[in-house]
This record gives C-alpha cells, sequence and structure tokens, in this order.
C-alpha cells in the first residue's frame, strides 16, 4: 500500500508540472495581454493611453519577454509560494484568492455532502423498489434535476423568494458579518444563506448519482452472492448494504477527483447569478481580462484538487475494495 | 449678523477684496448663521476630535442650490456590477474638478476653482482655485498638488494618460502663487473649460503632494527600498497602487489615499469586496443655500455583486435601492420595475441616453482589401444598404415600439439637431436600394441572389460584434441579416471578445464593427461618427490616425471631403467662441450629411432611473453619458432622506 501512494504521488507531482504548463499556456492563447484588455476598457470610455506609458507597463509587468522565461519566472515563484501578482488588483494573488478558495470549498463541499446524503438512500431506494411508485417519482425527480440547468434553477429560486416572501436571496453572509470574524452567529448566519446555493448546485449532482447507484445497484442485485445471502438468513438490510451497496459505490468513489472541479466550473455561473463569492466568479473575471498570474493560480489550484482528489479516489477504492490489486504483481 | 460671520471668518483673508466677496456671498445667497453640520461631526468637534466647521470650510465655500434644504442622515445604496466596476464610483463620487457642468449639460460652473480666464486665442487659461478647500485629511488643497499631479502624468513611469501629457497639444503649468495658477498650450485649445467639466476634469484634481509625493524617487530617496519591502518590483508600481490616477479601479482601494470628495472610502474597492462603502468626508467644501456643510447623506453603500445582476435587480424591487440607473434599468427590465414601484416603494425617473443610435454599422472605408475599399468607400453602397434596413420592423421586435428610425447624428435634445441628417434614407425602399446598389456598380447576382463585386466575388460583410456589451445587438444584426440578406448583400456575425474587437482595428483587414451612436448630445465633444476624429472612428481607422499623428506607421491621407471636416475641427478646437464653433461644427456636419459615412438603426430609446419615494432633490429627468458622468453633476451631495 504505501509504496502505491509512492508511486501514484511521484505520477501526480510530474502531471502538476505538465498541467501548470498547459495551464500557462492556455491562458497565454487568446489574443493580446492584460494591457490590451486594460487599453481596450479605457478607449471604451472614451480615454486614450499614450503608447509609450503602455510600453513602459508592459516593462513593469514583464509582459514583453518570451513564453519559457514567463513561465519559468512564476513556477520558480510558485514553488516558493508566491503566486504573483494580480494585474487588475495590483495585490498578491494568493491574498486575493484564499478568502474566495475557501468559499468555495465550503459550499461545493456542503454540495457535495447533501448530494451524497439524498442521493445514497434514494439510489439505493429506487434499485430497490424497482419500478414501484417512489422510483418512478425518484427517476422524474432525477430527470428533471438533470435537465434543469442550475443557473436557471437559482433565477426561479430567487424570484419564487422574492415574490413569496418578499426577500432579496442572493450572497452568503448579511452586510454585517461580512467582514467579520468567524463566529457561532457567523457561521449560523453562513448557513442560512448557503442553504440556497448548496441547493442549487447539489440538484443535477443528485439526479446523476441517483442514476448510477441504481444502475449499479441493479446489476449487482441479480447476483447468486445475494441470493445466497438471502437464503441464509441474512436480514434484508444487511444483504443489501453489506456487500451490493458497497460495490456499487465503486464508480461513485472513482470520480470523487473530478468532483471538486467540476462543482467549481460548474457554479460560476450560480456563483455569478447568486451572487456568491467564491472562486468561479474570481476565475471568469480573470480571465476576461486576461489578468493572467490571477487566473494561472486559480487554474493550477483546481489541477491540484483534481490530482490529489484522484489520489484520494484511488487509496479508497483500494480500501473499499481488496479485489483492486495495487497496479503491480 | 453679517457682520460676524464677516468677522469670524476674517482672519484667515488675506485681503479687503476677499473680505467683501464674503461679504457679497452672504448677501447674495444669504448664508445664515450657525451653519450647520452633520451631528455626528458636531460631536466630534465638541470632544476636540475635529477642528470646528469654520475651520474646515474654505473661505468663500462652493453654494449648491437645490430645491430644497435637507436633513443629515441615511445611507444611500447602490449596487456595482462585478469588481472592477469603477465606473459607478467615478459617476458618484470622485466627479470633483475644477469646475463642473449644470444640470441641464450646457453651462461650466465654478468647482473647485473659483473662477477663470482664457486668452484671445484659446492657449492659456488662468484658474483660480477656491482658497481654504481641505483635503479628506485636513490638509489645505493648493496649485502645490496641482504642480504634483502634472509632473506625475508627465512621468513616463506613471502610468496615466490623459489631456495632461497629451503628444499633439502639449500643456505646460504655470504656478502663480498658492491658489493661481496658468496651463498654457502649444496650440489653441478652445474647447478645454468643457473638457475640465466633464470626466477629463477629475484627473488635475485627483494626487494630493503631501501624501503621493512619498512614493516617488524624487521626493523620498528611499521609495524603491519601501516599494521592495512592500512586496511590489518597482517604486513605480507601488506608486501606482497607492495612488492610482484619477478613476483607475485601485484607486478606491486604498482607504488612505486623501481625497476632494463628498464621502471618503470607509471599506475599499478590493477584488474581494462584496461591499463598497463611504462616509462623509467632514473636510468637504461645498454648502447648502443656507450655510449647511454638505452632504447631507451620511453613507454610501455600494453592494458588489459577482458580474450578474440578477441580485441587484431583485434589491431593486423589494425597495433596497435608492437610487441607480446603472446595470439595472435594461429595455427588459422595465415592464417589471414599471409593476413593482408600489410595493418596492420607488419610482421611476427619467434618463436620457446621450447616444443618438442603437447600433452604429461602420464599414471599414479603409479595408486593405481594393475591392471592398472601393465599393465600402462608395456613397450609393452605403445609401444602399440603408434603403434595405426595415428599421420599423427592429423597433417593433427588439425594442418593443420603443424608439424612432434614425442615422447616427446629434440626438433631438442637442442644439445641433438636424432632422434632415438625422432622417435621410431611413424609410424602407427596396427598389431605392437597388438603384443606389445598381449606382456603385453592382447589378450581377449569384444563385443564392447575392451582389456580386467587381472581383466577382459576393458581396459579403463580416460584422465584428461583441454581444456581451449589449445583448440586443445580436438580436437586431440577426433581423438585419434577413433584410439585407433580401436586398442582395449577405451579412455575417462575428461575435468576438472585446480584445480581439480593438486588436483588428489597427489590421485594417476586418470589413464591419459595431457599436452604439456615442456623441448625441456631446457632438462636439465626442464626433467620431461625424468625421475620422479619434481611434474609436472604426470606419475609418487610418484617417484618423493621419488626423491624430498617431501610429503614423498605418496612417492614410484621407479623401478631401474628411480633410475638409479636420481642417474644420482645427478650426473648432482653436476657437474661444461658443458661438464661432457651433457654427463651425454645423459645417463639419453639413458634409457629415452630405458624405453619409456611417449607417444607424434607430435613436436611442430613453432609459429610467429607480429613485426611492423618500429620497429627497434626487432628478426626476437627467442625461446620462461619460462625460457628463451622471448622477454626479446632478449634485447628489444635495439629496437628502425624507
Amino acid at each position: 500500500m504505501l509504496s502505491f501512494i509512492i508511486r501514484r504521488t511521484i505520477v501526480m507531482v510530474l502531471t502538476l508540472i505538465a498541467v501548470s504548463i498547459v495551464a500557462f499556456a492556455i491562458i497565454q492563447l487568446p489574443p493580446g495581454d492584460y494591457l490590451t484588455s486594460y487599453i481596450a476598457s479605457l478607449s471604451a470610455t472614451g480615454d486614450q493611453v499614450d503608447p509609450r506609458v503602455i510600453e513602459n507597463l508592459r516593462n513593469q509587468y514583464g509582459l514583453g519577454q518570451p513564453f519559457y522565461i514567463q513561465y519559468f519566472k512564476w513556477i520558480t515563484g510558485v514553488v516558493q509560494g508566491n503566486f504573483g501578482h494580480s494585474f487588475e488588483w495590483k495585490r498578491p494573488v494568493w491574498e486575493l484568492i484564499w478568502g474566495r478558495l475557501g468559499n468555495s470549498v465550503m459550499v461545493e463541499g456542503l454540495a457535495v455532502l447533501v448530494m451524497w446524503l439524498i442521493a445514497l438512500p434514494i439510489g439505493i431506494y429506487a434499485a430497490v423498489r424497482k419500478y414501484s411508485l417512489g422510483d418512478y417519482l425518484a427517476t422524474i425527480a432525477g430527470f428533471i434535476g438533470l435537465a434543469v440547468p442550475n443557473f436557471f434553477f437559482a433565477l426561479i429560486l430567487m424570484y419564487l423568494a422574492y415574490v413569496w416572501f418578499g426577500t432579496t436571496m442572493g450572497g452568503l453572509f448579511s452586510p454585517e458579518f461580512e467582514t467579520a470574524r468567524w463566529s457561532l452567529p457567523r457561521l449560523w448566519d453562513f448557513f442560512t444563506h448557503a442553504w440556497a446555493p448548496v441547493l442549487v448546485l447539489a440538484t443535477s449532482g443528485t439526479a446523476e448519482l441517483i442514476r448510477i447507484l441504481r444502475a449499479n445497484l441493479l446489476d449487482e442485485l441479480k447476483k447468486p452472492y445475494v441470493t445466497t445471502a438471502r437464503a441464509k438468513g441474512l436480514p434484508e438490510w444487511k444483504v443489501i448494504l453489506k456487500y451490493p451497496v458497497r460495490l456499487a459505490l465503486n464508480p461513485l468513489v472513482s470520480t470523487i477527483g473530478w468532483l471538486l472541479p467540476a462543482l467549481v466550473s460548474g457554479s460560476v455561473i450560480v456563483s455569478v447569478v447568486m451572487n456568491l463569492p467564491t472562486a468561479g466568479p474570481m476565475l471568469l473575471r480573470s480571465l476576461t481580462t486576461q489578468d493572467m498570474y490571477l487566473a494561472g493560480a486559480i487554474i493550477l489550484l483546481l489541477s491540484v484538487l483534481t490530482v490529489v482528489g484522484t489520489l484520494i479516489s484511488d487509496i479508497l477504492l483500494a480500501w473499499i475494495d481488496p479485489r483492486i490489486r495495487y497496479g503491480s504483481k | 449678523m453679517r457682520h460676524e460671520v464677516v468677522m469670524r471668518r476674517g482672519p484667515r483673508r488675506l485681503g479687503l477684496a476677499g473680505a467683501v466677496a464674503v461679504a457679497a456671498l452672504v448677501a447674495g445667497v444669504g448664508v445664515a448663521l450657525g451653519a450647520g453640520q452633520a451631528p455626528a461631526l458636531e460631536e466630534m468637534v465638541a470632544s476636540g476630535a475635529l477642528p470646528p466647521l469654520e475651520e474646515r470650510l474654505p473661505a468663500n465655500p462652493l453654494v449648491v442650490e437645490a430645491d430644497s434644504i435637507g436633513s443629515y442622515g441615511g445611507t444611500w445604496r447602490m449596487g456595482m456590477n462585478g469588481g472592477g466596476d469603477n465606473g459607478l464610483i467615478v459617476k458618484t463620487v470622485a466627479y470633483e474638478g475644477l469646475v463642473r457642468y449644470d444640470h441641464e449639460w450646457k453651462g461650466v460652473l465654478p468647482n473647485l476653482a473659483e473662477s477663470w480666464e482664457v486668452n484671445a486665442d484659446a492657449t492659456e487659461y488662468t484658474f483660480k482655485l477656491r482658497e481654504g478647500v481641505k483635503w479628506s485629511d485636513g490638509t489645505p488643497f493648493t496649485t502645490e498638488d496641482i504642480a504634483f499631479a502634472v509632473q506625475m502624468y508627465q512621468d513616463p513611469d506613471y502610468a496615466a494618460g490623459s489631456w495632461i501629457d497629451n503628444k499633439n497639444n502639449p500643456v505646460t503649468l504655470e504656478v502663480i502663487d498658492a491658489y493661481n495658477f496658468k496651463f498654457i498650450f502649444g496650440k489653441p485649445n478652445g474647447m478645454f473649460m468643457e473638457q475640465q467639466a466633464s470626466t477629463d476634469g477629475i484627473h488635475i484634481t485627483s494626487l494630493q503632494k503631501k501624501y503621493c509625493s512619498q512614493f516617488h524617487p524624487a521626493y523620498n530617496e528611499n521609495a524603491a527600498a519601501e516599494a521592495e519591502a512592500k512586496g511590489f518590483s518597482s517604486w513605480a508600481l507601488y506608486l501606482q497602487d497607492r495612488c492610482a490616477w484619477g478613476w483607475e479601479t485601485i484607486r478606491f482601494a486604498n482607504p488612505d489615499l486623501p481625497t476632494l470628495y463628498g464621502w471618503v472610502i470607509d471599506q475599499p474597492l478590493t477584488a474581494n469586496a462584496q461591499r463598497v462603502t463611504w462616509k462623509r468626508n467632514p473636510y468637504y467644501w461645498k454648502v447648502d443655500a443656507e450655510g449647511n456643510q454638505l452632504p447631507y447623506i451620511d453613507n454610501l453603500d455600494m453592494r458588489v455583486s459577482q458580474g450578474g445582476v440578477e441580485e441587484l435587480t431583485l434589491a431593486a424591487l423589494n425597495g433596497e435601492i435608492d437610487f441607480q440607473e446603472r446595470h439595472i434599468a435594461t429595455n427588459v427590465n422595465k415592464p417589471l420595475f414599471f409593476d413593482g414601484q408600489e410595493a418596492g416603494g420607488y419610482h421611476l425617473g427619467e434618463v436620457i441616453p446621450s447616444a443618438s443610435n442603437t447600433l452604429v454599422l461602420q464599414l471599414n472605408l479603409n479595408h486593405l482589401d481594393p475591392v471592398k475599399r472601393e465599393l465600402y468607400q462608395n456613397k450609393d453602397f452605403r445609401i444602399g444598404l440603408s434603403y434595405a434596413i426595415d428599421r420599423a420592423e427592429i423597433i417593433d421586435v427588439v425594442f418593443t415600439g420603443q424608439g424612432e428610425p434614425f442615422q447616427v447624428a446629434p440626438r433631438p435634445e442637442s442644439q445641433f439637431y438636424d432632422e434632415s441628417l438625422a432622417k435621410q434614407y431611413t424609410e424602407f425602399d427596396p427598389d431605392q436600394a437597388a438603384e443606389h446598389f445598381a449606382a456603385a456598380g453592382l447589378t450581377e447576382k449569384n444563385g443564392d441572389g447575392i451582389y456580386l463585386m467587381s472581383n466577382g466575388q459576393p458581396a459579403k460583410i463580416t460584422v465584428d460584434v461583441i454581444s456581451a456589451l449589449r445583448p440586443e445587438w445580436i438580436d437586431m444584426l440577426e433581423i438585419m441579416q434577413l433584410q439585407l440578406g433580401a436586398a442582395g448583400v449577405e451579412i455575417e456575425l462575428n461575435n468576438i471578445d472585446r480584445t480581439l474587437f480593438y486588436e483588428k482595428r489597427p489590421a485594417g483587414e476586418f470589413d464591419a464593427q459595431v457599436w452604439a451612436g456615442d456623441g448625441g448630445i456631446e457632438a462636439l465633444q465626442e464626433p467620431r461618427y461625424y468625421f475620422p476624429f479619434s481611434d474609436e472612428s472604426v470606419w475609418a481607422y487610418r484617417w484618423a490616425q493621419w488626423f491624430n499623428g498617431t501610429r503614423p506607421e498605418i496612417a492614410e491621407e484621407p479623401l478631401d471631403w474628411a480633410k475638409k471636416q479636420m481642417d474644420l475641427y482645427n478650426q473648432v478646437r482653436a476657437s474661444g467662441d461658443p458661438e464661432e464653433r457651433a457654427r463651425l461644427f454645423r459645417e463639419v456636419l453639413a458634409i457629415t450629411k452630405e458624405e453619409f459615412p456611417v449607417i444607424g438603426v434607430s435613436l436611442m430609446p430613453n432609459s429610467y432611473s429607480i429613485i426611492r419615494n423618500n429620497l429627497k432633490n434626487a432628478p426626476e429627468t437627467m442625461f446620462n453619458a461619460w462625460l457628463f458622468p451622471t448622477p454626479a453633476p446632478m449634485d447628489p451631495v444635495t439629496w437628502y432622506f425624507e
């Protein structure tokens, strides 16, 4: 097991290096750089910038240098924990993103929890009571959840909250708690705001999980060992939970790694609509303004999350399913 | 009693003339004794935390007239769209230049300068600053600050562009004494006062020498080391971080930066700010007609959205926005806001846009392809296109009937309005279109019914558009695509990002770009569609370079009619007489009418503002523009809650 983890970690580091190069290249792909988009936004307001000034800024920011030099400078900084400065905000990138990443992890982590809490029982129920009324209801709800875009669900929720309760839904905190330190009242305030986005983010994932779990479990339930267990007189709940469910979970566990990044990128529009200060909107904005170190840092951190998530799911898989031998003889 | 006022302020006067001026002011507007200030400030004065009001106000404070005398207190709630929305701040608090516009956007009024003089050929402008105006930290505002701002803006390491470092007409500053100074221009600059009253005027008053000089090596030899200690790679970047120019976003991220605004930053605009708040500036230098210090409203509260306006729209409907036009006043939302007035406790005000047109189709007259260039430069081709557009259909479908067919021309509210310029070729007439196309040499059509150009290729125009900026552009262009297709000209939509949109311009190979009709009211200052005036004159980008002397490598000598216009506009710039300028500019517009360079669709319909019913002195009608940064010229410092 230990050598498995070590091997995996080495592969992980190599993957991350490759990812950082690709991420940096992708950010540089669109035409122009931060200054072009800066000039564009200035000229839109009727302002003109002296080309000399831009040339100076380009040097100050080191934008005129070739790709590999820019990359090398950036990555040496990253290794030392310095993600560079945001052009737009003239602040260290790290200072800008840690709060937002924290919000992202909290909201999206909660969404994952809720997703599993809702999906697991319903999925099991739908498989065990196949073609019952409950199964059909779960299926209908699941398909609706899959089909309705998140942001649209968010809009409907916000509109209903306005029409029915006269409240403006949005944000993660009340004004008085926005800049406060963490405390019990702030936590409570967070939950009173976060339930809506968490619900919105969890819907489509929940639906997907229910479908996957139901299908997997249906396969397992037909297998002879289940019949044997039943014949031996095991209680029904134990028959189902002990083996078939455990096996049906495999495909779910193996996708843990993708879950977080998928939620972060999937939550961009929801965050914009519901006004959530998470990493998504900042990534979107930094990409449109070509604030490359900021965008690069967010993309890199998301990649780290993906890769670490994949590692965790590999380990979990190996742990819950002894049939998986660690990749070598 | 009047005497007492003079006496009280007397010791700080320099001479008899000043005392007379105060007396005259007192007599004129009846400044009452015991002029008031906000209760919170009164307490601070009582406790000694703040000097008394008369020491904070200038000798001759600016008296701002309003409909009614207000009372202190309250918070004005509004909303920002995304973190980079410095525009809202500029248009709300940061509009404090030497002079300002009047409410009708006609005349120029004193602001930080109490008077000014212009020489005969408009090359020398002499200003007199209001004596005793103080920055928000209590430091006097003098010509030293003006000189410092000029020095910074002209320093190549301080990245800011404005009229101060305009290479085409360089300015030099001559300081006479602490309150009097002169701007001397190389060439006549007849519209300088209008420019100073516009958003451009806030540059020169944006930097306090005392605070900002500490970041410049000319004043502080340790500047570079201090910048490095703060994690900046150069002193220039640190200076720009602490003392950003005029309306740069980052400027509002530094609460330590002294300003001359009515409100000072409380919670700054940072990348993660969910709210930007402002509290009153105890040193603000404007008073109401009774001599009470402004502003009336205690705090500003700008909620920051994450780039969407949905929450903001709901907040406005819920009565959580006190005054706002920006971002939320879309066409689509109008019925929603109209119906929600009673429940939300607000009403809608009228907002007249400065833009003349909803969509300006700018064919590239400087196209690098000789065939396209010849065709696009042919006036008959453009007239044909204009006749082929059924504007009534577009107005009905996209704007629910609001607006009227219109060319790119000064709006009816403008002194330059000319009905024949605004309405020519706006009727939908396929026969006329075909005639004009024939006159432009388009006679043959291919199997799809598209005209063939002189090189045998179909007449296809690729139109660049940024739908993110105005979603209705795509809707309009899709209708125009069908209409023009039926008339024999193929339109291809090219929806691109803003950066690429700008990058394509110098290359000269784009067919056409789309923008809104800026310059409907401020035609004189923003004539980009009337002649090749600036980089925004996309239809004649290379001619504009010739006019401005920028990018000589791609500049092209314009056709004679455009050269005539440029010549006339240079005379406009050189003239100090408004009547003469108007006459000359009408000549420019006459050539525009004759040559018909760009194609417009419909008059930009009026917009609306959300005004809470308990907010007083707020304008029921106002213009909206960038150069006239509404609502700031409508004196929000005089608004108050009942």
